[in-house]
């Protein structure tokens, strides 16, 4: 810790010591304390309600984890979700948030504090970014100082990149899984330096907690070796190396599976392979290492090219070999969206579909994490200054996550903590150089030139090499705070060479006076001011919203709740039957299930692309070929998300297309997306709407009386700005059963066949007194004998 | 519980001995046309009342009695012998009487050669009928009746009608049949007979020019029905006859020949008995379903369990108006079903227990949600319908087998690996003191 201004001398170095450790953990609560307090936007201005979709799901998961215990939720299969087929939730999920939250359920109620299982989940989120911010904390320190990672703590405390994950309510994987790769990190920094087995295996215990939280494990499982890569190839092979590696690897993967959703992918998935090839080739350099202790250098030579050529091929082609045998699966579609972005949209619309798969808009950088994404560059620069074991990771962390999250928009959140690491380096260097009081050697200013020459080589020179930082400069007071400098000085002091015109070295170099410090310290202080607005006003206006709840501004300006989403969910959950199965699109079943409680045909968890399709496809054909499919699987209840009425532009006709395409990706013959389309290629819901549309039970079941609702007036679709046909869709094979206060959802019972055996078309218009057209005896061309 | 049951309910249905009940209720709204005599119908009503049964008369244009009352149906069975009436009053229309149907209340109609009302109905039950003024008409066997007047040769062989019925007099229209699997004939014509226009018999010519095309459109031969049973998919019974004439007391008493009396009282017995869901009436009493060696229902069944699945039918027994266990159905099927059936299998009677149909078979290896499916079909019997769903599961986590003979590599490579490592421990602690010793022993001399 480089010291700015001279301690007074009686003051015992245990006291500093002390003194400056309680500043910390002050500081280090206070962010706690920050980064809790800025996700609770949600719960004040909303109440405490889970967020989104996936939480839902997460909530209905905890809450049978904690009613019925963990054995139970283990095997929990869910005869309600994906009806008919059923979910394995336990072998599908990934157990870390629930396990956690379960736990401290547990604990509290051991404790006679009886918490609603609800209340943890929703604060579950913010309780860790606590954690992640002294995780951050910790990270930093190794890379810099203390004082750096007092920043980074701060920086991700309230970033909004990751706050957007970890509102309060946001009860999703990511929650913790943030704090856990920022821990593992940690602790895998800690065992490369230290070359201890203790802290490999800690980081082994941390990744398995990783594994079993969140799909985003295989980030750790491909980082690391990546970085244990990068340092063998750059010479940098040490036993200590050898040791954090291997513990890593194989107790992590030994750990990571045990958890049943992971199982043999480790060590039968493409993703993994990296990780084990890392391993064995340590071994091999290991033992490479051990044979040159033993063999003369030149035999040596030989024997490392014969044996690295022969292993390399041998490797590579037991690797293709396996994949060619399929015991090694090949590389998934989601991992192929990582380097094409266009692939999924191609490939597989079910991943495209999603809108936080899409590539990430550049905007979204600067509003994610407004002035660390310009210091970020810094602070990777100056990793490259020092360039120690740690460094190298953190560049390579920085260069991955750089390309992840402009890949797609939800990966944003593994590059912010990086960009707050890399970001706090920069900023805690500026102020380290700037408040430094020490002047550059000016003493002989008088004469500079005289002693130009002989000067020039040495003090231009230390600061840039800054480990040997022997002072020689003539003023006292400067020699005593240049000899307590410690690198990172020297390395602030090394931009603002490289920053200076690189002329001859004969003019000092380092700030001058007291208002050039001001300057730029105003300056950095009033970045940071504004980062914490930033961040303040980006929370509370974008990301605290819990979108089952959405709030509109009255012409007053007071907050005016839309609430139809709830609504609707608790009519199913009153007025239906328990077994009740409701069809929806994937997006709203873990909704269904967790606030109607009702069976659903598919749900958030994507897993079955077919059921997906089929669904998809009764939504995008007519009642006559969607009717049979509804009855199959024994559908009673359609909910459609309709947002005409007041604007919600999140709804079922905007997400249509995607369902045409799914489908169509299955049943190419009956669904074809241009049918959707008017010829000049609009996507069109009023008069001009194409058959296809027209026909759909998508559209009829949206704007099924919907003209009725402006009198006689011209209703017009506020979401597409269209005007809708006055003769609205009739629907035969369905009822309309309930539709909330803003039109928002929608939802409709479907007919049982008809007694008398006929179809429900003929049947509906006998109802309505029509008559039928008269009918010949069936023609027998043989003569009935 | 089933013995007691057994025991009491002959007892209950001694009271009413010799009476034959519906399995549904006792009340018939009969819908009579002022221009029919009741006294015409005489002996069959006086049938209807002997059995036990309330008739309520009521002309179709009164507004009173109801037939549906706050949407409750007010009485268990309607007869409507209304063949000509255009008009009715303004609840009764043909989609009123569709819904009492639904609402499982059962109809007799009867239709004329007049475009009614109950014409347009019929073609809801997938009837074709022939147009307007078209009755049917057979010039065979010789006989001194008009044309109109037909004897009918009843089925030998029809699960509804009784057996060695004689022939049956007929006048009205024939119906030609849809293809709706739930219509029922109980009557068809005559292969002689066609529908034709009986005033001036000139139907001779279109007859001719009919078959040459192949039969094409024509109302001939005995692919049509003149009395058709419809049961709808909530067993609600319709039945639909060609002309009122045939319940008369005048075709009642008519001979077939020579001191042959007619079958039609017989078989408007049988008619009624089945309409009015005396005969032919079955129900599943319960179903169960158990692991094999155990007795109580499962929430969910893992896959490739045995499971027993047991189901009770009865049938409904008109004189002693009760349920009796029924054993005859030989031809029903188990569905276990999640999307399409995974196992069809016969669910077959238990010899020795009556009423009790069970089958043992293994779930699929397939978790999911499955149903239990009984769909028995059949024409002119009630129709067996039973879902229950139950979930199947994969192994618990404790449930799988715990050692794999597969798997020994792993078992010999683990437990190879531990002692490997003790052993290198071991020497690894031993070795290194030898040498501490010999250094020791050097460093002494």
């Amino acid at each position: 810790m480089p010291l700015a201004y001279a301690l007074p001398s009686n003051l015992s170095p245990a006291t500093v010591a002390n003194t400056s450790s309680l500043l910390r953990i002050i500081a280090l609560s206070l962010i706690s304390g920050a980064a809790i307090a800025s996700r609770l936007f949600a719960v004040i201005n909303f109440e405490s309600i889970i967020h989104e979709f996936d939480p839902w799901f997460n909530y209905r998961a905890t809450r049978v984890l904690a009613e019925k215990g963990f054995y139970e939720f283990w095997n929990w299969f869910d005869p309600t979700a994906w009806y008919p087929l059923g979910r394995v939730v336990g072998g599908t999920i990934y157990p870390g948030l629930m396990a956690t939250s379960g736990v401290i359920y547990n604990v509290l109620h051991a404790l006679h504090l009886p918490v609603d299982i609800r209340n943890i989940c929703v604060l579950l989120a913010p309780g860790f970014s606590a954690l992640t911010a002294w995780s951050t904390y910790m990270f930093t320190k190794e890379m810099k100082d203390e004082s750096a990672g007092l920043l980074a703590a701060a920086f991700i405390g309230i970033a909004p990149g990751y706050i957007s994950r970890s509102v309060a309510g946001s009860y999703d994987n990511e929650a913790i899984a943030i704090f856990l790769l920022m821990f593992t990190f940690y602790c895998w920094i800690k065992a490369l330096k230290t070359g201890s087995a203790f802290f490999g295996t800690l980081t082994a215990l941390f990744y398995f907690y990783m594994v079993a939280a969140w799909g985003g494990y295989a980030f750790i499982t491909n980082m690391i070796p990546l970085h244990a890569l990068t340092l063998i190839l750059m010479g940098r092979f040490s036993s200590r190396l050898y040791v954090a590696y291997s513990s890593w690897y194989a107790i992590g993967t030994l750990a990571s599976m045990q958890v049943p959703f992971v199982g043999f992918q480790p060590v039968r998935t493409s993703e993994h392979m990296a990780a084990l090839g890392v391993f064995g080739l340590l071994q091999i350099v290991a033992f490479a290492e051990l044979v040159r202790t033993h063999v003369s250098s030149k035999h040596f030579q030989s024997i490392l090219y014969g044996s690295v050529i022969v292993i390399g091929v041998l490797g590579a082609l037991a690797f293709a070999g396996l994949t060619y045998k399929g015991w090694i699966a090949p590389w998934t579609g989601r991992f192929y969206s990582l380097w094409d972005t266009g692939y999924a949209k191609k490939y597989i619309p079910i991943i495209a579909s999603v809108s936080e798969h899409q590539p990430t808009a550049w905007p979204s950088f600067f509003m994610d994490l407004q002035f660390l994404i310009f210091i970020f560059p810094a602070g990777v620069v100056l990793c490259f200054r020092e360039l120690r074991d740690e460094h190298v990771f953190v560049i390579i962390y920085a260069v991955v996550a750089s390309y992840f999250a402009g890949v797609m928009v939800r990966l944003m959140l593994t590059l912010t903590p990086v960009v707050c690491v890399a970001a706090a380096v920069a900023f805690s260097s500026l102020l380290d150089t700037y408040v430094d009081p020490v002047e550059p050697n000016v003493s002989n200013g008088a004469a500079p030139s005289a002693e130009a020459d002989a000067a020039a080589d040495s003090p231009a020179s230390i600061p840039s090499t800054g480990s040997g930082a022997t002072p020689t400069a003539p003023s006292k007071k400067a020699k005593k705070a240049v000899s307590a400098d410690s690198s990172s000085s020297g390395l602030a002091s090394g931009i603002v060479a490289a920053i200076s015109p690189s002329g001859k070295g004969d003019k000092p170099r380092g700030i001058f006076g007291l208002d050039t410090r001001a300057l730029v310290l105003v300056n950095a202080l009033g970045m940071l001011l504004f980062f914490v607005l930033h961040c303040t006003y980006v929370t509370s206006s974008a990301y605290s919203s819990p979108s089952v709840v959405l709030a509109s501004t009255n012409p007053d300006g007071s907050q005016h709740i839309i609430d139809d989403f709830r609504e609707a969910y608790y009519w199913l959950r009153q007025n239906t039957p328990k077994d009740a199965v409701v069809m929806s699109w994937w997006d709203y079943g873990y909704q269904i299930a967790g606030m109607a409680d009702r069976p659903t045909l598919v749900d958030n968890n994507t897993w079955n692309n077919t059921h997906i399709a089929t669904v998809g496809k009764a939504m995008s054909s007519s009642e006559e070929v969607a009717y049979p499919i509804l009855r199959k699987h024994d559908v009673d209840y359609v909910l459609v998300i309709f947002g005409g009425l007041i604007g919600y532009s999140g709804d079922d006709i905007n997400k249509f297309l995607w369902m045409v395409r799914i489908a169509q990706g299955v049943w190419p013959d009956e669904i074809q997306e241009p049918n959707y389309f008017t010829p000049k290629g609009e996507y069109r819901i009023d008069d001009a709407a194409p058959p296809a549309m027209k026909n759909s039970l998508m559209y009829k079941m949206s704007y099924y009386r919907f003209a009725d609702l402006f009198g006689g007036n011209q209703a017009v679709d506020r979401v597409r700005g269209q005007q809708v046909p006055k003769q609205g869709p009739t629907l035969d094979h369905l009822d309309e059963a309930f539709t909330s206060e803003n039109w928002i959802v929608r939802i409709y019972q479907v007919k049982k066949e008809d007694p008398l055996g006929r179809d429900l078309k003929s049947a509906n218009a006998f109802e309505q007194g029509k008559k039928r057209k008269k009918t010949k005896p069936l023609v027998r061309r043989k003569a009935v004998v | 519980m089933r013995f007691l049951r057994t025991l009491l309910l002959p007892l209950v249905a001694l009271a009413s001995l010799a009476v034959a009940r519906s399995s549904t209720g006792d009340s018939i709204l009969v819908l009579l046309d002022p221009s029919l005599q009741r006294d015409n119908f005489s002996i069959f009503f006086g049938d209807l009342e002997k059995q036990g049964y309330k008739l309520t008369f009521r002309s179709p244009k009164e507004t009173e009695p109801q037939i549906i009352k706050d949407d409750v149906a007010q009485f268990a069975h309607v007869i409507v012998f209304a063949p000509d009436t255009k008009s009715y009053a303004s609840d009764i229309t043909p989609q009123t009487l569709v819904s009492l149907l639904n609402k499982n209340t059962n109809l007799l109609l009867a239709l004329s050669t007049k475009q009614t009302p109950l014409t347009s109905l019929a073609s809801e039950f997938s009837l074709i009928l022939p147009p307007p003024g078209t009755p049917l008409i057979s010039h065979f066997p010789q006989r001194d009746t008009p044309a109109t007047v037909i004897p009918v040769e009843p089925p030998r062989s029809n699960a509804v009608l009784s057996p060695n019925l004689a022939p049956v007099w007929f006048s009205g229209v024939p119906q030609a049949l849809g293809l709706n699997p739930m219509l029922v004939p109980l009557l068809k014509a005559p292969a002689q007979s066609f529908a034709s226009d009986a005033d001036s018999d000139s139907g001779a010519d279109a007859l001719v020019e009919a078959a040459e095309k192949g039969g094409e459109g024509l109302w001939a031969g005995s692919q049509l029905s003149l009395v058709t049973g419809f049961q709808a998919l909530n067993n609600g019974r319709a039945t639909w006859v060609g002309g009122v004439d045939m319940f008369t007391d005048e075709f009642f008493n008519k001979e077939v020949a020579k001191g042959k009396p007619s079958g039609n009282r017989q078989f408007a017995r049988d008619v009624t008995a089945w309409t009015f869901q005396e005969s032919n009436v079955l129900r599943i009493d319960t179903v169960e379903h158990h692991r094999v060696n155990e007795t109580l229902p499962r929430e969910t069944y893992t896959i490739n369990d045995r499971v027993t699945y047991t189901a009770y039918i009865s049938k409904y027994n008109p004189e002693l108006d009760l349920w009796e266990p029924y054993s005859g159905i030989k031809d029903m099927q188990l569905e276990f079903t999640m999307l399409d059936p995974h196992i069809r299998t016969a669910l077959l009677p238990v010899p020795g227990e009556p009423g009790k149909y069970s089958v043992t078979f293994r779930v699929p290896d397939r978790h999911g949600v499955f149903k239990f499916v009984v769909d028995y079909k059949r024409k002119g019997s009630t129709y067996l319908e039973s879902t229950t769903v139950v979930p199947v599961v994969p192994p618990r986590h404790d449930e799988y087998p715990r050692f794999l003979s597969a798997a020994w590599p792993y078992y010999v490579g683990a437990f190879s690996t531990s002692a490997a490592f003790v052993i290198f421990v071991a020497l690894w602690l031993g070795g290194d003191e030898r040498e501490l010793k010999k250094n020791k022993g050097s460093k002494a001399e």
